[in-house]
C-alpha cells in the first residue's frame, strides 16, 4: 500500500487531519488515528488486523470489514 | 524613500489587488511612500490613511490614452514615482505602450509584453495548456444562440457557463444553458464562454516572472469559499508539488514579466490538474503570501530598484486568510478634495489634525 501521501498528513490529536498538497481537511476518531500511524509506519493488512485485534475487543470478521471499509475511504481521499 | 503609485485600490465587494498590495509593502523593510490611483471617489483605499499616503483620481484607461499619460506625468512632477505596480486588466495594454517612455522618464514597471499578454488569453488557453504539458477543459466563446447550442453539443452536460469577465454557473440542460447565457450576455456582454465541467476543486498560484524564466518565488492556496463572482474570500495556504512545477514550467515557457495568477481546478478522480486561466496581475489575495513570508510586492519593488530580493518559496501550508468587511468614519470633506481637486494627501491631514 502506497503510503506516502499519508506522511505527509498533519494529523492532531483531536482527530484533524490537514493534507498539505490538497488543503483539505477532516476528521476522524481515535481508532482512525491509530490506524493511520500504524499505516505510517509501514504495517501491511494483516499487522493492522493484529494490532487491532490487541488493542480492542472485536471479532476478526468484523473488524476486516471496517478496516476494508476504512481504507477505501482514505483510497478515496487519494490518502492511500 | 521609494514611492510606489499603486492601482486597484478600491477594495469593495469584489476588490481589487492595490490595498492587499500597498499593505505589503508597507509591512516590508522597504521605506515606501504609496500612491494610490483611483478611478473612483468611492474606492476604500483613498480613505485608509494608515496604508494610502495620496490618492489622485485617474481618467479610465479605456478612455482618451493622452489624458491617462499626462495625468501620469502629472503625478510624477509632484511625487517623483519610482515605481508604478499596475493591477488591472484594462490598464495594461495602456501601460505596455507607455512602458519605456516611462522608464526613460524614471518610472519602472514590471509588466508582461504584449506578447506574453496576447498567449496567456483565454482564447490561447488550450495551446498554452499543451505547451506546459497541463489539461485544460474543453471550451468554445459564444457570441450567439446558435453557438451556444453548438457549443454545448460539443462539450456536453453538465456544462460551465462563463462570463467574459466575471460569473459562471452550472448548466444541466439546454434551457438552463439559455437562461444563464442570456443573463450573463445581460451583465457582461459577449463572448460567454460554454466549458466541459470538470469536477474538482480550485487552486490558485500566484508569483512574479523577472522576465527571464525565474520566478521571485511563488505561493499556493486552495480557494475554501468564493464570492458570488467567484472571487476568493477565504482560502488555505498549500504546498502541492505538481501545481509548483506547473507553474514553473509556465514561467520558462513564456519568460514571464511580472505578477500573476495561475488559476487550476484538480479533478477529484484522478488528481489531474487542469489550467482555467492566468491572470497577469496580483490578485487581490495577494497579501496573503506577504503575511505568509513571500512578500511578492517587496521582491516587484526590489526588483525594478535594483536592490537584492528574496526568490525562495519558503511558507508554511496549512494558514488560513479570512476575509472580511468593516466600516471606517471619515469627515465629508476629504470626499470633498477628491470629488473636487481629483487628490487626497492622507498625511497632510494627519499633520495638521
Amino acid at each position: 500500500m502506497q503510503t506516502e501521501r499519508l506522511k505527509t498528513l498533519a494529523i492532531s490529536d483531536s482527530g484533524f487531519i490537514f493534507d498539505p498538497s490538497s488543503g483539505d481537511a477532516y476528521n476522524t476518531n481515535e481508532t482512525g488515528i491509530f490506524i493511520i500511524n500504524l499505516l505510517k509506519q509501514g504495517k501491511d493488512f494483516n499487522e493492522l488486523m493484529d494490532n487491532l485485534i490487541e488493542e480492542y475487543e472485536v471479532s476478526e470478521n468484523e473488524l476486516e470489514a471496517d478496516l476494508l471499509d476504512y481504507i477505501q475511504t482514505l483510497k478515496n481521499y487519494h490518502m492511500v | 524613500m521609494i514611492t510606489v503609485a499603486v492601482s486597484g485600490i478600491n477594495a469593495a465587494d469584489n476588490p481589487g489587488p492595490g490595498v492587499g498590495i500597498i499593505r505589503a509593502l508597507k509591512e516590508s523593510t522597504l521605506n515606501v511612500r504609496t500612491i494610490g490611483l483611483a478611478y473612483d471617489a468611492m474606492e476604500p483605499g483613498i480613505y485608509l490613511d494608515h496604508l494610502v499616503d495620496k490618492t489622485y483620481i485617474m481618467p479610465y484607461p479605456s478612455g482618451d490614452v493622452k489624458s491617462f499619460v499626462e495625468r501620469i506625468r502629472y503625478i510624477h512632477s509632484v511625487e517623483k514615482l519610482n515605481v508604478i505596480v499596475s493591477t488591472l486588466d484594462a490598464e495594461l495594454p495602456v501601460f505596455m505602450d507607455i512602458e519605456q517612455q516611462l522608464a526613460r522618464e524614471g518610472i519602472f514597471m514590471l509588466i508582461p509584453t504584449k506578447k506574453m499578454f496576447a498567449l496567456r488569453n483565454k482564447g490561447k488557453l488550450k495551446e498554452l495548456g499543451e505547451a506546459i504539458d497541463v489539461k485544460t477543459p474543453n471550451y468554445i466563446s459564444c457570441t450567439s444562440y446558435g453557438d451556444l447550442v453548438h457549443a454545448t453539443q460539443e462539450v456536453g452536460f453538465p456544462c460551465m457557463i462563463k462570463g467574459p469577465f466575471y460569473e459562471a454557473f452550472k448548466a444541466h440542460n439546454q434551457a438552463e444553458a439559455d437562461g444563464y447565457f442570456n443573463k450573463l450576455a445581460a451583465k457582461w456582454g459577449f463572448p460567454i464562454i460554454a466549458q466541459q465541467f470538470v469536477k474538482g476543486q480550485e487552486y490558485d498560484v500566484i508569483g512574479c516572472g523577472d522576465g527571464t524564466g525565474q520566478n521571485m518565488g511563488l505561493f499556493a492556496i486552495k480557494k475554501m469559499t468564493t464570492t458570488a463572482l467567484g472571487k476568493v474570500w477565504n482560502a488555505v495556504s498549500i504546498k502541492n508539488d505538481q501545481l509548483l512545477e506547473a507553474c514553473n514550467r509556465l514561467l520558462e515557457h513564456l519568460s514571464w514579466r511580472g505578477g500573476f495568477e495561475f488559476e487550476v481546478l484538480i479533478e477529484e478522480k484522478t488528481e489531474d490538474i487542469y489550467l482555467l486561466e492566468i491572470n497577469p496581475r496580483f490578485p487581490a489575495w495577494v497579501y496573503m503570501s506577504a503575511a505568509c513570508g513571500i512578500n511578492l510586492p517587496e521582491r516587484m519593488v526590489r526588483c525594478l530598484m535594483d536592490m537584492e530580493y528574496d526568490t525562495h518559496s519558503n511558507y508554511s501550508s496549512g494558514k488560513i486568510m479570512i476575509r472580511y468587511t468593516n466600516e471606517i468614519l471619515k469627515d465629508i470633506s476629504d470626499f470633498e478634495k477628491i470629488s473636487s481637486y481629483g487628490e487626497l494627501e492622507n498625511n497632510q491631514r494627519m499633520e495638521a489634525s
